[in-house]
Parts: structure tokens; C-alpha cells; sequence
């Protein structure tokens, strides 16, 4: 099967299994996970068949009872989501957001790569749910071996009759659209994503609308849910509504997928039951990431993918349960954990994640554009010895412009640090503005000393950064 | 204050309620009860996008304040608004310090220093010291994205206000950003300039220095500038604009933002073409054909230069007399005209247009619409010539109808012409043939006929063609007066001020106030004391007559017939057939240069007086500037040779003229010097009576071309060789030489390469010209521009004919 | 017998110290702010520091200052950046030497000499262009026929005569606020507001070799 794997890709480890039942990442255990074969011999494409003989209305009903949140970062309900389209407004769209580029997360790639089947099925239940007949597949531009196993899945199952005209003879008919992106975080965000959908640039819609459920692709209603989302629809009708809120909390049920990465014995992707699951149980737990690298200390972990604000060791003890993740200042998003260690130099990966918020802002809003390059240019005077200590004040002060008021962080009672709780205010369009101010804050917050420690020396100097070549 | 009139709603704006009307946009709402909210990106006349984030404030609609920026947020019942919390202020001032982070501050140098929204609002609400001390962004200096407009990447603030004027308004989609995060820039794509003939606009526009434009980079700094509000006589859509000059001397034009007109916005042509003004080849005194010497003009006084004038009138008596043009002239300038034609010359041979007009009895009788009409009617039926070339604003204000409101726009045409990226439905017809195209879909099941004979209808009404008489148009005027008689006509006549010469009775058989020759006003019976009473010639009858020698003395009101009437070589003839030639002008056009006695007159914004645009709406010309030379005001001239013929005009300022105009015109009876002088006349004031009759002659179908024939079709460019802008140094090298378009199986019948020269033969003239393959063009027909540097399709056409052939050969 | 009272005061004067001086035959110093005719000045490399930017003008009270800006030419720069001044003149006729000009002028092209002593025979020689206002190679005001000039004007008469300091910071003393790229005008920091009046003598003028030394 190698071949069909294309090029390892370095960066990236792949699915550890675990103790946890296992909702969407049944089959990675298969080699050949990803065939039409495979997924049809292991109940692939039942739920569908099964959703078919009922009304579309009940299907909507069982994906609202499951409560199935939003995978993305948002965490929105998807049945809710889905009951936003205007009554009567036609044609609607699915637009599966496939452009996971939430530094740190790369679980929706493995379900586009190991099993696409599962997500084609997914959508195909969303369709007929919600009464749609076009869907739009946007994978990211750099996840080569995705396009090519969900190009082929798609082939595949045209030609199974899963989908195009009156699918398994009912008057069910479906079109899904395999869409590659060009590779930009911003095109994450979902309106954005519309926006490079219809061939333009990729920047983020203005709000109101809040939800392109309303006014969306095209200015119609479209449906826009992560890949994780739908993947988890088969599972649901196959099981039921009930079996899936059985698992997890009444709150966040079901099972969820996090992407670990960073200073962890296995860092890899984990399916752990929602809601119930620590910090703790996935970072030290034997058949999970079994401990921090070398049995360093942990010093901080970012809970939620790179725009999160940072946790540290004391609220190891948290659940992923964003009703009480939020209240401790930070976001479950997008699942993806970074774990760092002692060695770690807090203020060099802070600037790690500004630079890449302030080199992926679309440029379509001020703080953002100017915002975040500016934050990356003290930071790196910072981290490089040349900043002086009130650098370390107009850092906050640079990003209150980019986000006014209180910006959420968590507690560490040593310091006697009390935690903000999530959300935060903000001045740009969307969300990466703030992004890049995230883990300037929570660093600069929790570990005011290190950055101290860096500007020792510089306090009262005033640095006019001269141009080696003008 | 009632609350429940429909559709309003009540907001409170820093603790004043203020009315708004339901969905207006907060911003807006604002700045009618007097709120200033500060903005960059916010346009009125254009979509919002809140990229600036300079126009945040602090909204409570019960949930407590939150900053939202005011040009997205719709007013909303109840909603609180506090433009001047401290939140409102900490984010101005952020966002403000965020700006001026890449910007490089090299006010000085800036042609927007000392006028810039960025520097003001920087005053108004910036934190007064940057804390930014690295080092800025840095691009190539000016790029020319265009020939008229310079692109300063460093200087922008990437509001989107161009790039979206270009794709929303302009229909030119030709600038957009490249590259993204902190070297996000505006850009063209590449190797395609920015050529809008509307760029212009984003310089206005632009809320920093970033665009600039050529003709008046580095001119003079804003607070240098005097202005004057005026209104443009480039073409008859009359758009408002504030002249500006510096030291006597023009050096910028911008777009006044009124509803009825231009909506702000300006074409470049009428924006840059104040060059033609301050240009070094204006004339400056009288000129004198050398008696001794054919080919020589001497400069002369203006006490001889009349005397030979008078002298070559009177010599010619009434009969012999045609005086052509006047559309340039003011209104004052044309009645005076009038005048001394009718009442002291004692002629009728008199005639604003060139033969490329339509007649003056059927432009009166016309039920007139406006352009707001047109951009509210349900279907608005062009048939004449490409709007986007000839009537550029009034292309832009359909396109805006068409793009954003229900208005459909149906166009018939014999060329492809440039509004057919937004019309509903573009008919291509034979030359001379839309009256029989109309009529077809007009008889046929079509949805198209059911909405014409049901729904509202303008007709836009011109000239398609140099290339076939008017009969074509009159055609379709009569055709869609009698099968739709609801519809209201715009007349698309592109000359400046074409409406207020004809209203001025600058025609032949038609009286100042829009009245017949037989049907004067007892107050201009009593005021003239003569008036002919049988309908003299039209220009084209002038020529003829003075090419036979009938006509002896011919006096050119500002006009060029050699590069503008259709029949260069009828005009020539008539030129060179006349005695005396007297020519008013501003320079030596090709037919002065040709002229015997050569008066030197004032230009644009030299000139005080009045102007009527194509709806019939009269608004004010102001002078800006003092005329070079001894020049002297077309009305002046007239007074002094009614003098020196024995007469009196009793015309003595245009203030004075105007009260007489007031008098003796009907259809301008009200419109008084004190309303002209008041704040109404900035929207102008509509005049639209008329008590004048046309009579529609019957029409032939245009003969078929035979099969080795090509049918010419001749329309103008904006870019042309006309006067102004060949006199404009920036606008002179935008004029391309023509080039003869041809269906490319009718090039490969001849066995003719695309690009190459050929021989084009008419009944006219023999000339060479390069040939194009263009598919676009219907088979069998040719398309040559009119007047091109070099080269005008005048050379072929005969006036007389209702359509013309050409013939190509190979070399 | 009250006016010979006044003849009193007259006699005790001639034996006091006179406080007016013999001019045009013997002159004072000029204090250092002293507002004489203008100097357009150049950088180092020779390029003119004026940018035609008409600040200038704009701030002018008396309306003496007539300035046009113009690209600069692509193969021989006037002026470092895109624009220079093309044309440059004032009128003495009217200038009142109230140094507005040299406050406004963002690139400290123009400033004031200690030249004080002109008199005109018409009134184009009055209008100063740019080719008489701008400094020579080597930095001096280019003396016009009509001026009177004496032993060291020419030391003393570019500088820096602005009563703010650049940045717009009041607080700018010990630093030295004109660079004197050609090296005349080249003065010590000023120390900020003092109790007394400095002597005259202490006011002095850095030669070039003086200059020199200071760097």
C-alpha cells in the first residue's frame, strides 16, 4: 500500500489507538481503510440506506438529538446549525470545510486520507437531511495524498451509485465537487472558505450574516461543517441518537479526535471520549501519550490549536468540556494539544505562533494586517535580546488594539494569577487578528519572567531600529 | 416627532434621537443628524466592506456596548450609539496608530498632503505619537498603473475604495490586491494597465496618497487651490464639478457628488482635459488671412478683425450667410448668437450640430425623460451611439442601474459597443436597420415586447452611426412613439452644450424657448423686432449650398467641420468654396486653420453663464480663471459685429441675457437669475416644456449592400482626435490611430492577413488603412472609428446617403 | 529757567559709554537667532535639501514665498526622492524675517543667514531665486552684487535657526539640532534656557577645522 500512501509526510504522526470506543476512526486499524472494498465489507454506506427509508426530517431530528457539536473549533451544534437555512430558499449547498490549517491539528487530514468513505457518507446523510443536491468537498491545497484518496473514493462511489442521480434507487440525487484550496489558513475560517469556493480571494464575509446558513456560496444558503462533523453522521444513524449521547457528557457527547504534538513520549492523533476525558488522562495515560518526553515537568500545553490561549500544568484535571474549559480562559477549538516542556523557550514559541498568524492574515482588516506583523517584529526584538521592558508592555498594548478589553488566560494560583474566562472582544473581522495575539498573551502572562529575563539588561534603552541597507 | 412613520426608525446617536430610515447603514444615519464618525474604506455610493475599522463604535442594541463598525451595522430600533466612549476612542486611536505603522509620512512630498482624510483624522482622533520604531514597508516608488494614474504602494492603507470603484461602479475590474498578511497590495494583473476610461475617480476617491494622477502630480499643493464649483461641457451629460486652479491656472477637475447627474464621479476625458485650457497653442489674439499672401495669417486687433468681419456679412446678405456650431458656446453665448443671426443678419441658417445630430424639432418634441427616469424604468431601450465612448457618465449611471437595481438595459446596435457587459439583452442590427429590429421584437411573443408595451420604458435616442444619416434614428423615435407611447426619450447627443444651443434656436427653423420659426412669443416679437419667417439650412444644406456657391460667408461658432461632419470632403469643398470663412475658436483646428478672419474666444473656466445638459436641466458655469490674451466671450463678439452691422443686440452681461432669455424663451419662463444664483441650480434646474412639433418624414429601408460591399459603421472613441483632447498633453497619446475592423471570414474571402494595410475604397475617397480580424462584428460590415489622430472614416462617408459602402482591396 | 534742565542731561551724557555704535563703519556681532536673508542649503553629496513641498509658502504671513514642485529628473536628481523644488523665489520686498519658513520646512533646506545688509536699485533684483538662494559647493550663500558682506559673514551663515527642536520634542537641549553638512553653521548644543543673557562673544561661530574637530 505504500505506493497508494504517496510521500510520508514528516511532520505529521499518524492515529494511536486506544482503549475509547472508536465512533469515526473504526477502520484505520485496515490498511486498505481507504477503499471502497474495505468500507463497504466493514457497514459502510448502511447508514445511508438506513437514513433513506426514513423522512429527511427525522434523519435532521436523530443528528439534533445526538447533539453532535461542531468539530472545527466552534463547537456549534451541527443539527441547529442546520435548521438555519431560510425555509423555502433553493438551491442550498454543503460546503465540507476540509482546509484544516489550525497549526497543530492535522485529525481531519487522517480521516480524509483513511477513510473518505466515511466523510462521502456524512455528507450524503447532511444532504438528504437537509434537502441538498450539491455539495463542495474544499480540501487543502497541500494535503496531496487527501485529494488523491478522496478523488478516488469519490470515483468510486459515482460509480457504486452512492452518489449522482436517484441514489440507491430512491429520488435522492447528490453532486459532490472534490475542491482543492490554494493553502491559506485564513480560507479556514468558513466565509472565507466560500469566498475561495467562488473563486475569489480568499477573505473572510463581513457579519451579519453570522452563519452562511443564511446567505452563503453563491448568496444561498450553505451549510458549511468540518470534516470530523460529518464524519461522525454513519456512526449516528447507524447507532442512534441515544447510543452516541451514551458516550461522553449530556453536554459534549460522543467521542472527539485531538491532534497531540509537541514534547509527549507519542505524540499522535487520539480518539477520547468527550466530555469526560482529561488533560491529564490523554497527556499521561499509558495507551495514550504516555507522559511527557524524556519524564521532563510540563511546563504549559496549548489546549485547542495554535489561536488558544495556553494552559499550564494546573488545569491539567480539566475535561474536554468546553463549558468548563472556556470559564479557565482558554478554548477546546479545534483539537489539536502542543505540549511543552521545562526546556521549552516560552517567549521563541510564542514567536513560533505569531509569526504564523501574522504572515497568514488575509490583509482585509487593519489590527490584523498591521497588527499582527508589528506584534511579531517586538516579539522577535524580544526573543533575540534587543527588546527592553517596554517592549513587554506594548506588546499587551499593541494587542488591546486588536482586541480590547480583558483577553482571556487561565489561572496559576502559584503566581497568584486568577483566570479570564473565554471569549475575548475584538476589533477585526475574524478570528486570526486575534490569533496572533493569543499566545503572546497567555506567554506573556504566565511566564512574565522568562520574557524578563530576556530584556535583562535593556530595561531603559530606547531602540530605533535602524535599516541595515536603505 | 410621531413614531410610527413607516419604514423609519429611531436611534439614539450620543444621546440624540435621530430619525433613519430602516436598513440605512448607521454610518449614514450619522452623518445626517451631524455625527462625524471617522472612515477610510466607508463610500456612500458604494458597497461596504468594514475593512478600515476606523468607523468602529460603540453600539447598544440591549445587550450591553459593543464596538461594531457603523458602516455595517443597519440602524435598528432602540439601538444606543456612543461615538465618543472611551473604547470608541481607544479603538480610533489603535487603529489609527495601526495605519500610520506602514505609512510612510512623506506628507511633504504627497500631492494629498495638507487634503488627507488620514492626515486629518489623524489630528481629529489619532494617539499623537507612534510607538512604532521599526522599519516600514517598503515598495518601488510610483508605479504608473495607467497613463493617467500613479500607484504608491507604500502610501496605501488597502481600503478597498478603488479596487471596489473599479469592479462595482466602473465595471473594470482591472486592479485588485495581490499577496496577502503585511504585504497585501493593490496591483494590476500583470502586463494589463488599469485602463478604465473612469480611473480617474479612485485618485478622487483614494483616502490617501497612494493614487495620484499624472496631469496633476506635483502641480500645486492643496492649499494653493482656489475652486469654483462648475459643471463639465465635455459632453452633454453636464456632471458637477469643482474646477480648481492655481496661480490662473487650471490644474485639477473633481467630481461633485449630485444625485440627479454624476453621482460624483467624472470620465477622464472631462476630468483632465483643464490641460486643453492652459495649453500654449490657445489663441490669444485675432487672426487675419495675409492678403498678399494665401497661406499666411497675420495676427491682428480686434477693431479690424470685426470690421473685416462685418464687412464679409454684409457683403454676403442674408441668403448667403450660414453660420455653423455653437454647442460649445454657453447659453448666453448661443442666444446672443441667435439673435444677431435672425434679428439683425436676418438669416436662419443656423445649425449647432454638424450633421451628426438629430433634428432640432424632433429633439423638442420628444417626451423627455431624465437619467433618473431611466435608472428607475423598467427597461431602458438604447439605440444609438456606445454610451461607454460617447456619453461616458450616463454609461456608468445605467451600468449602476442595471448591476444593482431591476433596470434592464436592451440595447440595439450594429457594432458590439461597451455596454454589453450589462445588458439584459444586446440586438445586433443591419446599419440603419433598428427601426426594423425594433419592430420585429416588438410584434413578436417575446417576454421582451410584453415588458416593453407593459412596464415602464426610456428610450435612449442617438446617433448609432456617423456612417448613416438620421433617418435611422428618426425611424426608431417614430416607431417607439407610436407603439410605446408611455416611453419617455433621453436624446444622446454628445455635444457639450447641444441641448441649450438648440434651445437657444442655434437650429434651423426652431426659436429660443423650444418654439417653431411660425410660432414666436409676443415678448420675443416685441425684444427681436425680426425673425425669419421660412426655415433656413441645416449645416449639412449650408455646406451643400456653399460648395455651389450659394453661401458666401460662413461663420464656424467653435466648430471643426473638417473632423467633424461626416463628409470631410463636402465640408472641404464647402471651405474652400466660401469667400470668407469666419471661424470663433479656442485654437487652429483643422477648418480654422483654413479660416480668413480667425476671433479668438474663452475655453472652459474662463467663462461664466449657464449650461443645459441632455435631460434639458440647466445648471451654472463658473470662470475660474482669467483668459489669456485679449480673448473675449462669444456673446461679446456678437454684440460687437451687430454693432459694426447697424444693429443692437441691447445684450450687455450674461446676467442681463439671461433676464432676456427668462423673457422671450416659454419653455424657460421661471427659471430666473435669482433661482440659477440659489443652491437649487447645484442639481440644475429641469426644463422641460416644448411647444414644438415634429413632423416624421417617411423613411426608406436602407438599400443591401451589394455582395462585395462592406457596410460602414462609424462611431466615436473617447480617446479621439477631437479638439480638447489632442490639446491635452496626458490625453493626446491615449488616442489610438484607427484601424479597420473586419469579420475575419470576410478578411479571409478577400484573402486579406489580419494587421495588414489595405486599400479602402468608398464613393468618396481612396485611402490606406490597417485592417483587424474582429470576431465580434456582424458579416459584412466594417467598423472604423471617426476620428482618430491621422485619420477619420469623414473621408468616407457621404452625408447625403442614408447608409455607406466601403470596398478593401489588397495592396 | 526749566530748559536748561535738559541741557543738564545732555552734558552728562558725553562722558558716559555710548550704547549706540558707529554703523556702517563699526558693527556689532549678530546674535545667533538672528534672522538675515535665506539660504537654500544642499547635503553633502551636493543634492538640494529643498523638496518643493511649499510648506513654506503655505505658512508664509507676508505671501513671499512662491514654490513649484516637479519630478525629479531620473538621471540627475535635484533632490533625494520624487520631487524638488523647480521653482524657488522670494520676494525681500516683502519678507518680514519672522523664520516661519525655516519652522515649517520639514528637510531644513531654508534657513536664515546672519545677511541683513542688502539694498536693491529695482524690484526684480528683490525676488531672490533659487539660484541665488541656494548655497554653493561648498555651502556658502552665493553673495549678490548688492550685498554688503564683511570678514566672517561667510563663516557665520547657514545654521540652524529653528525655535523648535525637529522631532517636536521641547526637550531636545544637549543634542545638536543642525548638522551643518557642509560644514559651516556647525554650533554646540544648546544648553536650554538660561537665567542670563550669554555674552555676545560667547556666541561664536565654528570654523571648518573646528567643525572638523568636533566630529
Amino acid at each position: 500500500m505504500s505506493e497508494m500512501l504517496g510521500t510520508e509526510i514528516a511532520h505529521a504522526a499518524g492515529f494511536i489507538a486506544n482503549e475509547t470506543p472508536r465512533i469515526v476512526t473504526a477502520r484505520f486499524d485496515y490498511e486498505d481503510s481507504f477503499t471502497l472494498e474495505r468500507y463497504e465489507i466493514t457497514g459502510g454506506y448502511q447508514a445511508l440506506r438506513k437514513a433513506l427509508q426514513q423522512a429527511p426530517e427525522d434523519v435532521h431530528k436523530e443528528v439534533t438529538n445526538a447533539t453532535l457539536l461542531g468539530r472545527g473549533g466552534a463547537g456549534f451544534p451541527a443539527g441547529v446549525k442546520w435548521g438555519f437555512c431560510p425555509p423555502g430558499v433553493w438551491p442550498r449547498y454543503l460546503v465540507v470545510n476540509g482546509d484544516e490549517s489550525e497549526p497543530g491539528t492535522y485529525k481531519d487530514r487522517l480521516l480524509m486520507e483513511l477513510d473518505p468513505h466515511q466523510l462521502i457518507e456524512g455528507c450524503l446523510i447532511a444532504c438528504y437531511a437537509v434537502g441538498l443536491s450539491q455539495c463542495f468537498l474544499y480540501v487543502r491545497g497541500e494535503m496531496a495524498v487527501a485529494q488523491e484518496r478522496i478523488a478516488r473514493a469519490l470515483n468510486d462511489a459515482y460509480e457504486a451509485g452512492y452518489i449522482g442521480r436517484n441514489i440507491l434507487g430512491s429520488h435522492f440525487s447528490v453532486d459532490i465537487v472534490l475542491h482543492w484550496g490554494a493553502g491559506a489558513y485564513v480560507v479556514g475560517e468558513e466565509t472565507a472558505l466560500i469566498e475561495s469556493l467562488e473563486g475569489n480571494r480568499g477573505m473572510p464575509r463581513l457579519k451579519p450574516p453570522y452563519f452562511p446558513a443564511s446567505i452563503g456560496l453563491y448568496g444561498q444558503p450553505t451549510i458549511v461543517n468540518n470534516v470530523e462533523t460529518l464524519s461522525n453522521l454513519p456512526w449516528i444513524i447507524d447507532n442512534g441518537a441515544d447510543a452516541f449521547t451514551n458516550i461522553g457528557t449530556e453536554t459534549s457527547p460522543g467521542t472527539r479526535m485531538v491532534a497531540v504534538s509537541g514534547h509527549v513520549k507519542r505524540p499522535g492523533v487520539y480518539e477520547i471520549v468527550n466530555g469526560t476525558t482529561t488533560f491529564r488522562d490523554l497527556l499521561y495515560g499509558q495507551d495514550m501519550c504516555g507522559g511527557i518526553r524524556d519524564d521532563n515537568q510540563l511546563k504549559a500545553f496549548v489546549p485547542g490549536g495554535g489561536s488558544a490561549p495556553w494552559f499550564t500544568p494546573d488545569q491539567l484535571d480539566l475535561p474536554f468540556e468546553a463549558s468548563q474549559v472556556g470559564p479557565q480562559g482558554s478554548m477546546l477549538g479545534s483539537g489539536a494539544i502542543m505540549v511543552m516542556d521545562e526546556t521549552t523557550d516560552i517567549p521563541a514559541a510564542a514567536l513560533t505562533l505569531t509569526k504564523f498568524y501574522a504572515h497568514e492574515s488575509c490583509g482585509k482588516c487593519v489590527p490584523c494586517r498591521e497588527g499582527g506583523t508589528w506584534l511579531e517584529q517586538i516579539l522577535r526584538r524580544v526573543v533575540d535580546g534587543r527588546g527592553s521592558r517596554r517592549d513587554l508592555d506594548l506588546l499587551i498594548e499593541v494587542g488591546e488594539t486588536i482586541c480590547p478589553g480583558d483577553f482571556p488566560h487561565a489561572a496559576v494560583p502559584s503566581k497568584g494569577i486568577e483566570a479570564k474566562p473565554f471569549p475575548y472582544k475584538m476589533t477585526t473581522i475574524c478570528f486570526v487578528g486575534p490569533s496572533a495575539f493569543a499566545p503572546i498573551h497567555s506567554a506573556l502572562t504566565l511566564f512574565r519572567e522568562e520574557f524578563e529575563a530576556k530584556v535583562a539588561g535593556n530595561d531603559d534603552r530606547v531602540l530605533i531600529e535602524v535599516p541595515v541597507n536603505v | 416627532m410621531s413614531d410610527s412613520v413607516p419604514n423609519e426608525v429611531s436611534v439614539n446617536i450620543n444621546g440624540a434621537e435621530v430619525r433613519a430610515k430602516a436598513g440605512e447603514m448607521l454610518i449614514a444615519a450619522a452623518d445626517r443628524a451631524g455625527v462625524h464618525i471617522p472612515r477610510f474604506c466607508y463610500h456612500e455610493r458604494m458597497s461596504s466592506v468594514g475593512m478600515c475599522r476606523m468607523c468602529l463604535v460603540d453600539v447598544d442594541t440591549g445587550r450591553g456596548p459593543m464596538l461594531q463598525p457603523s458602516c455595517m451595522v443597519p440602524v435598528a430600533e432602540g439601538m444606543s450609539v456612543d461615538t465618543q466612549s472611551e473604547d470608541t476612542k481607544r479603538a480610533q486611536e489603535g487603529i489609527l496608530e495601526f495605519l500610520l505603522v506602514n505609512h510612510p509620512l512623506d506628507c511633504p512630498v504627497c500631492d494629498k498632503g495638507g487634503e488627507c482624510p488620514l492626515q486629518d483624522q489623524t489630528m481629529a482622533y489619532g494617539p499623537g505619537e507612534s510607538r512604532f520604531v521599526e522599519e516600514k514597508r517598503h515598495y518601488e516608488k510610483p508605479i504608473p498603473i495607467s497613463d493617467l494614474v500613479h500607484l504608491d504602494r507604500e502610501r496605501c492603507i488597502l481600503c478597498d475604495r478603488c479596487t471596489r470603484f473599479a469592479d462595482e461602479i466602473a465595471g473594470d475590474p482591472l486592479i485588485h490586491f495581490t499577496e496577502r498578511g503585511n504585504s497585501t497590495q493593490v496591483l494590476t494583473f500583470p502586463d494589463e494597465p488599469f485602463s478604465s476610461y473612469f480611473s480617474g475617480n479612485t485618485v478622487q476617491i483614494c483616502p490617501v496618497g497612494a493614487l495620484t494622477a499624472a496631469p496633476y502630480r506635483f502641480k500645486a499643493r492643496p492649499w494653493d487651490l482656489d475652486q469654483v464649483e462648475s459643471t463639465c461641457t465635455t459632453c452633454s451629460m453636464g456632471c458637477r464639478t469643482a474646477v480648481q486652479s492655481s496661480r490662473n491656472e487650471l490644474v485639477r477637475y473633481l467630481g461633485v457628488d449630485i444625485e440627479s447627474v454624476n453621482h460624483g464621479w467624472l470620465c477622464d476625458k472631462g476630468r483632465f482635459n483643464f490641460e486643453a485650457t492652459n495649453s500654449e497653442e490657445r489663441l490669444t489674439v485675432p487672426l487675419i488671412r495675409d492678403p498678399n499672401d494665401e497661406r499666411q495669417l497675420l495676427g491682428s486687433d480686434w477693431g479690424s478683425a470685426l470690421a473685416n468681419a462685418a464687412e464679409a456679412i454684409l457683403d454676403a446678405g442674408s441668403d448667403g450667410i450660414g453660420i455653423i456650431g455653437g454647442s460649445r458656446l454657453t447659453n448666453e453665448d448661443a442666444y446672443a448668437w441667435s439673435k444677431l443671426a435672425r434679428s439683425i443678419i436676418r438669416t436662419d441658417n443656423l445649425d449647432a450640430q454638424l450633421g451628426d445630430g438629430l433634428p432640432a424639432e424632433l429633439v423638442h418634441s420628444l417626451p423627455p425623460a431624465t437619467i433618473a427616469d431611466a435608472c428607475e424604468a423598467d427597461t431602458v431601450l438604447v439605440v444609438g451611439p456606445d454610451l461607454k465612448e460617447e456619453l461616458a457618465i450616463l454609461h456608468l449611471r445605467l451600468r449602476g442601474a442595471a448591476t444593482k437595481g431591476h433596470t434592464k438595459v436592451v440595447e440595439i446596435n450594429a457594432a458590439p459597443s461597451g455596454c454589453e457587459p450589462y445588458v439584459e439583452r444586446a440586438i445586433r442590427c443591419g446599419s440603419g436597420e433598428a427601426a426594423k429590429y425594433l419592430g420585429e421584437i416588438l410584434n413578436s411573443d417575446d417576454d421582451l415586447a410584453t415588458r416593453l408595451r407593459e412596464g415602464s420604458v426610456v428610450a435612449v435616442v442617438g446617433r448609432s452611426s456617423m456612417a448613416e444619416s438620421d433617418h435611422s434614428s428618426i425611424a426608431v423615435a417614430a416607431l417607439i412613439r407610436d407603439e410605446l407611447p408611455h416611453a419617455t426619450f433621453l436624446t444622446a447627443l454628445r455635444r457639450g452644450n447641444v441641448r441649450g444651443a438648440l434651445d437657444m434656436g442655434l437650429a434651423p427653423g426652431v426659436l429660443p424657448g423650444r418654439t417653431a420659426i411660425d410660432n414666436p412669443s409676443s415678448a420675443l416679437d416685441d425684444i427681436w423686432g425680426y425673425t425669419p419667417s421660412m426655415k433656413g439650412l441645416d449645416t449639412t444644406g449650408m455646406l451643400q449650398a456653399a460648395a455651389e456657391g450659394k453661401i458666401r460667408t460662413l461663420v464656424l461658432l467653435g466648430a471643426d467641420p473638417l473632423s467633424d461632419f461626416p463628409d470631410r470632403n463636402l465640408a472641404a469643398e464647402a471651405i474652400q468654396r466660401a469667400e470668407t470663412v469666419i471661424s470663433l475658436d479656442n485654437f487652429l483646428t483643422a477648418s480654422s486653420a483654413q479660416a480668413d478672419i480667425i476671433l479668438p474666444t474663452t475655453a472652459y473656466g474662463e467663462q461664466g453663464g449657464t449650461t443645459t445638459n441632455l435631460e434639458g436641466r440647466i445648471s451654472r458655469l463658473t470662470q475660474k480663471i482669467t483668459p489669456p490674451g485679449s480673448v473675449r466671450d462669444d456673446w461679446m463678439i456678437a454684440t460687437e459685429l451687430a454693432w459694426r452691422l447697424g444693429g443692437d443686440l441691447n445684450l450687455t452681461s450674461k446676467e442681463q441675457i439671461w433676464r432676456e432669455i427668462e423673457q422671450v424663451a416659454p419653455s424657460h419662463a421661471g427659471v430666473t437669475v435669482e433661482r440659477i444664483m440659489s443652491e437649487e441650480a447645484r442639481e440644475g434646474i429641469l426644463v422641460q416644456e416644448s411647444s414644438v412639433e415634429y413632423i416624421f418624414p417617411s423613411v426608406q429601408e436602407p438599400p443591401i449592400a451589394d455582395g462585395y460591399g462592406l457596410r460602414l459603421i462609424s462611431g466615436r472613441k473617447l480617446w479621439d482626435a477631437s479638439t480638447t483632447t489632442s490639446m491635452s498633453p496626458s490625453l493626446r497619446p491615449l488616442a489610438e490611430a484607427p484601424v479597420l475592423k473586419v469579420h475575419p471570414t470576410d478578411l479571409q474571402r478577400l484573402g486579406i492577413l489580419s494587421g495588414s494595410d489595405v486599400r479602402v475604397i468608398s464613393t468618396r475617397s481612396t485611402e490606406n488603412l490597417k485592417a483587424v480580424a474582429d470576431e465580434s462584428l456582424e458579416r459584412g460590415t466594417a467598423l472604423l472609428p471617426f476620428n482618430q489622430p491621422g485619420f477619420g472614416a469623414n473621408r468616407f462617408i457621404d452625408a447625403t446617403a442614408a447608409v455607406n459602402d466601403i470596398r478593401i482591396e489588397t495592396l | 529757567m526749566g530748559y536748561l534742565d535738559g541741557f543738564k542731561v545732555t552734558f552728562k551724557k558725553l562722558f558716559e559709554e555710548r550704547v549706540t555704535t558707529e554703523y556702517p563703519k563699526e558693527k556689532r556681532p549678530k546674535p545667533p537667532r538672528f534672522h538675515g536673508r535665506h539660504v537654500l542649503n544642499r547635503y553633502e553629496d551636493g543634492m538640494e535639501k529643498c523638496i518643493g513641498c511649499e510648506l513654506c509658502a503655505g505658512v508664509c504671513p507676508a505671501k513671499c514665498i512662491y514654490v513649484r514642485g516637479a519630478d525629479n529628473p531620473e538621471t540627475e536628481p535635484v533632490s533625494p526622492g520624487e520631487r524638488y523644488g523647480y521653482v524657488y523665489e522670494i520676494n525681500y520686498l516683502r519678507c518680514i524675517h519672522c523664520d516661519l519658513c525655516v519652522e515649517a520646512c520639514p528637510t531644513e533646506a531654508i534657513t536664515e543667514s546672519k545677511l541683513f545688509e542688502f539694498s536693491f536699485a529695482n524690484r526684480s533684483d528683490a525676488i531672490y531665486t533659487k539660484d541665488e538662494l541656494v548655497v554653493d559647493d561648498d555651502g556658502q550663500p552665493k553673495r549678490q552684487p548688492w550685498e554688503l558682506w564683511h570678514d566672517g559673514d561667510d563663516l557665520a551663515t547657514s545654521g540652524w535657526m529653528r525655535a523648535t527642536a525637529p522631532s517636536g520634542n521641547p526637550d531636545y537641549q544637549n543634542r545638536v539640532g543642525w548638522s551643518g553638512e557642509l560644514g559651516y553653521g556647525v554650533r554646540a548644543p544648546e544648553t536650554g534656557q538660561q537665567e542670563k543673557f550669554p555674552e555676545l562673544s560667547d556666541l561664536d561661530f565654528l570654523t571648518e577645522d573646528q567643525a572638523e574637530e568636533q566630529h
